[in-house]
């Protein structure tokens, strides 16, 4: 399978992106009171697009498992995206206030930068990396 | 003569007609199996191998895991190759290759195909001849051969230990290091190895069917049929002639005819029976005032089991999937060190035939008070009883079955305590006597609870009550198939009491009990008579039975049967597909009585449960069963993807569906006051669906498929090699099963913790509050 680890980690990043724009746009929509968000066909897509992207990183992780013990980032990325889920799903209606729901938003998307961050710099500090990775 | 009485005689005279040719056909197999020699000996006289050896090595083989690591004859598991077809074709590579270099050549293949021809001719002729002398017990091999196998057998003993020139095959085959760490065992392994492979490549002894004399001249006077070998030339090996046999080709076609026959007629059946008998259903909900008895209270223990063993399967499932990415490891962690791929097999087929018992066994200790009203003394501690010794036996035969494949148990006790090597009959004989005497205390539990009905006034709902007894009676008794061989039993003897287990015990038995529940159920809930139900069960019964008793021997085409065996197993497995093909009629009659009124919805989610196993039995059970039953298609598929295909979307989709259809309805009247999470049941109910769906559209089907071209283009071997699943289309179509299986996990969980909520903080209030008040009475009928 390593001959083809680049694209698997290409389809990886994109599905990643393509996840956090759809919850972006889905937590946008639903703040902004619209039904579509909950559609069947949308809500649909945005599991099918999170099952693909958990089996590339699978695929990714049996390739090359060395990430699991290197230097934690990949714990760290773990424990952002288990943020990011709940932090998600309480976006997206379970939180009982309008305001807990936009609060839960914002939240996820720094979640989600901040898994964004740790995959780029492969370190647990990921953005802030430069200044406090020794 | 009423017509429940009718059919009780009918069913009585096919039972006995179905069981007698079983048993005849047992006898057939027992007398055309392959002869297990004394020894076998090079020309010269110098010894091969002795009986002990061979004899030997099935104890190993049995010891690490048996069937549960690659196959033998095509039954086992799917990662590894199947051994005797294996070591067929490396035998048969290295005899021409010795040839070709005789002949000054740089081996076989770099011959011109000329001359690969003339020595594929001789090795036919070699390898095909059967040299066993029935009077000394002696079968003697020519000096090419036997150099042959002495090279094969170095590569077993490698393979099978931990050295390094056969690590990659180790991965590739998800094979632990020293998966059998003696020497001396690695050659008697190799010695089994190469009897399955010599019974598979040499023809029977000529059977000659004379023709009365007088009736054609003396040189037309016999007529010779195509030689087949023991397994009946399994499996398609180029090489050797192993080609499909003329039987298999017309009992494939007549199958098929027998299944549109079949169909015409049950068809004809509900044309001329349509059954307008409609009738008012109760008001309220019969079964929302059913007394909850301390014994029927205590079967919830079960229910939770069910529960945690179906998690575990799951979990173990995906711990052998991953197994045929990576052989060794999980992203990291050496987990064949721990839990290797025989042992995480073995416990996740034989936890899917736990839970879904389990469940059966519940409803069973659930329903039986419930029908008749009766509570019998220390009911409630049999059911604790029956449960304490259900965990004492997982808990003892799954620790002896570790033991026994991390080699710490030693062969004089792996029979009894530890793994038996077949799959489905794993377990050690101490656990699977404990289990059938559990078998009969459950059976006694429900009799006893059941003996006023059964004891009392003739009644219409008394025959169904009656053959909800005789298949309880059935699945206790019958289970003694499973002790039938002992632990050097000739291996096709085996396989024979193995199918009547697998086959007859799951697929005939369980299958009566859960009609019969089912039937019972509706019954009881007022939407169906009970003179209806009993004959349309009684009907059921009939129909399934007709293919099912002798269909076993489907399972059986290749284990060394006579063409007998192929005729009828493939005559009578096609009429079990039959009612498969009508299940649009009751899964239309369930729907209906699911919608006959209000207070139906307390019974949405087991009613849709109950829709899902008729779909699954049509799809899973009578498309992809009938994909592979016909004789010339298992000769191909065998072993391929394509069987896991029927038997994940079969043993799940029907009988798990079936299980958790049972459960939910047990449960409802266990937590009668609690209103249940429907949205829990939705994301279960679609997410179990749609995983079995795609684990078996992604990844088996096309799998199996390309198997299946690889099997028929290039010999059975290639399509279990290791150069062939090594494939980077293979390597992604294993990796599609992630989606399928994650979205699965998701509805097994959203069902646990449905289940768990339904004790721990559980919603407070009525049930279900749109069906109490009860709706009107709608007429139903079917």
């Amino acid at each position: 399978m390593i001959e083809f680890y680049p694209q698997i980690k290409h389809a990886h990043i994109g599905l990643a992106l393509w996840s956090g724009l759809f919850f972006a746009l889905r937590g946008a929509g639903s703040l902004a009171g619209m039904r579509w968000p909950y559609w069947a066909g949308v809500r649909l897509a945005s599991y099918a697009i999170d099952t693909a992207l958990l089996t590339a990183a699978l695929m990714l992780l049996s390739i090359l498992p060395a990430a699991l013990y290197a230097n934690g980032w990949l714990w760290a990325k773990l424990a952002m995206l288990a943020a990011y889920i709940a932090l998600g799903v309480l976006a997206l209606g379970r939180a009982r206030t309008r305001g807990a729901r936009a609060a839960c938003y914002v939240a996820a998307l720094l979640a989600f930068a901040a898994i964004y961050g740790i995959a780029r710099a492969h370190h647990p500090w990921g953005w802030l990396a430069p200044y406090f990775a020794r | 003569m009423g017509n429940t009485r009718k059919l009780w005689l009918v069913l009585a005279a096919l039972l006995c007609v179905s069981f007698s040719v079983l048993l005849w056909s047992g006898a057939q197999i027992q007398r055309n199996a392959a002869p297990m020699p004394e020894q076998v000996v090079a020309d010269g006289g110098r010894p091969v191998y002795s009986r002990a050896d061979i004899e030997r090595g099935r104890q190993v083989w049995q010891s690490m895991g048996g069937m549960q690591l690659g196959s033998i004859w095509g039954h086992g598991a799917y990662v590894a190759p199947d051994w005797s077809a294996d070591w067929l074709h490396r035998e048969a590579v290295a005899v021409l290759d010795r040839w070709a270099a005789a002949q000054g050549g740089a081996g076989y293949a770099a011959l011109p195909p000329d001359a690969q021809s003339a020595l594929q001719g001789r090795l036919q002729r070699m390898m095909r001849r059967n040299t066993y002398d029935a009077g000394t017990g002696t079968i003697t091999l020519d000096a090419d051969r036997a150099a042959a196998v002495a090279q094969v057998s170095r590569h077993y003993e490698s393979l099978f230990g931990s050295d390094p020139a056969t690590q990659g095959l180790r991965e590739a085959y998800a094979m632990k290091n020293d998966t059998v760490p003696d020497a001396q065992h690695r050659r008697a392994l190799a010695a089994f190895f190469w009897w399955t492979a010599w019974a598979a490549t040499t023809e029977r002894p000529l059977v000659e069917a004379a023709v009365p004399a007088g009736v054609a001249p003396p040189d037309q006077a016999v007529i010779r049929p195509r030689q087949v070998t023991y397994t009946n030339n399994w499996p398609a090996e180029p090489l050797v002639g192993n080609t499909p046999p003329p039987s298999t080709w017309v009992w494939s076609a007549f199958s098929v005819m027998f299944l549109i026959a079949g169909i015409a007629l049950l068809g004809w059946h509900h044309a001329v029976t349509r059954d307008e008998d409609g009738h008012t259903v109760p008001q309220q909900d019969p079964l929302a005032a059913l007394k909850v008895t301390p014994s029927m209270r205590s079967t919830a223990k079960y229910f939770w089991l069910v529960l945690a063993l179906f998690l575990v399967q799951i979990l173990l499932g995906a711990m052998t999937a991953h197994y045929q990415v990576e052989g060794q490891v999980a992203y990291g962690v050496a987990l064949a060190d721990v839990l290797p791929y025989s042992i995480t097999r073995t416990w996740h087929t034989q936890l899917a035939v736990l839970w879904i018992a389990t469940a059966w066994l519940g409803t069973g200790l659930y329903i039986a008070p419930a029908i008749s009203g009766h509570e019998p003394r220390f009911q409630r501690l049999g059911v604790n009883f029956l449960f304490a010794c259900l965990l004492v036996i997982v808990v003892g035969a799954f620790a002896g079955q570790w033991l026994a494949v991390m080699q710490r148990l030693g062969l004089d006790y792996n029979f009894w305590f530890g793994h038996q090597g077949w799959e489905y009959a794993d377990i050690g004989r101490f656990w699977q006597i404990f289990l059938f005497v559990g078998l009969l205390l459950w059976l006694t539990l429900v009799g006893r609870s059941l003996w006023p009905v059964l004891r009392g006034p003739a009644s219409e709902s008394k025959a169904i009550v009656g053959l909800l007894f005789l298949s309880t009676v059935a699945i206790g008794v019958f289970y003694a198939a499973g002790l039938m061989w002992r632990e050097h039993s000739h291996i096709s003897i085996v396989e024979y009491w193995r199918w009547w287990l697998v086959h007859l015990w799951v697929e005939g038995f369980f299958e009566v009990f859960a009609t019969a529940v089912i039937a019972l159920i509706f019954t009881k809930l007022g939407l169906l008579r009970a003179s209806t139900a009993a004959v349309a069960v009684l009907f059921a019964t009939i129909v399934f039975m007709t293919g099912g008793v002798i269909g076993t021997l489907h399972h059986l085409y290749f284990v060394g049967s006579p063409t007998a065996v192929i005729a009828l197993g493939a005559s009578f497995s096609a009429l079990e597909v039959v009612p498969l093909a009508y299940l649009g009629f009751e899964a239309y009659h369930t729907y209906r009585l699911g919608h006959a009124t209000g207070w139906m919805q307390r019974y949405r989610w087991p009613i849709r449960f109950f829709l899902a196993v008729s779909f699954w039995n049509l799809v899973g059970a009578g498309l992809f069963g009938f994909l592979i039953n016909p004789p010339l298609s298992l000769f191909y598929m065998q072993g391929l993807n394509l069987t896991p295909l029927h038997g994940h979307t079969a043993l799940f989709g029907v009988y798990g569906m079936l299980g958790i259809a049972l459960v939910l309805f047990c449960l409802r009247g266990l937590r009668p006051q609690e209103v249940w999470n429907e949205k829990l049941l939705r994301v279960s109910f679609w997410s179990l669906n749609i995983g079995l769906a795609l684990m078996a559209v992604l990844t088996l089907l096309p799998l199996g498929t390309l198997q299946l071209l690889a099997a028929i283009e290039h010999g059975y071997w290639y399509a279990r090699s290791a150069e062939f699943m090594q494939k980077p289309i293979v390597d992604l179509l294993v990796w599609m099963r992630v989606p399928g299986d994650t979205i699965f996990s998701v509805g097994a969980l959203a069902l646990a913790w449905f289940v768990l909520r339904l004790w721990v903080r559980p919603r407070a209030g009525r049930a279900a509050a749109a069906g109490e008040a009860g709706a009107p009475g709608v007429a139903v009928g079917r």
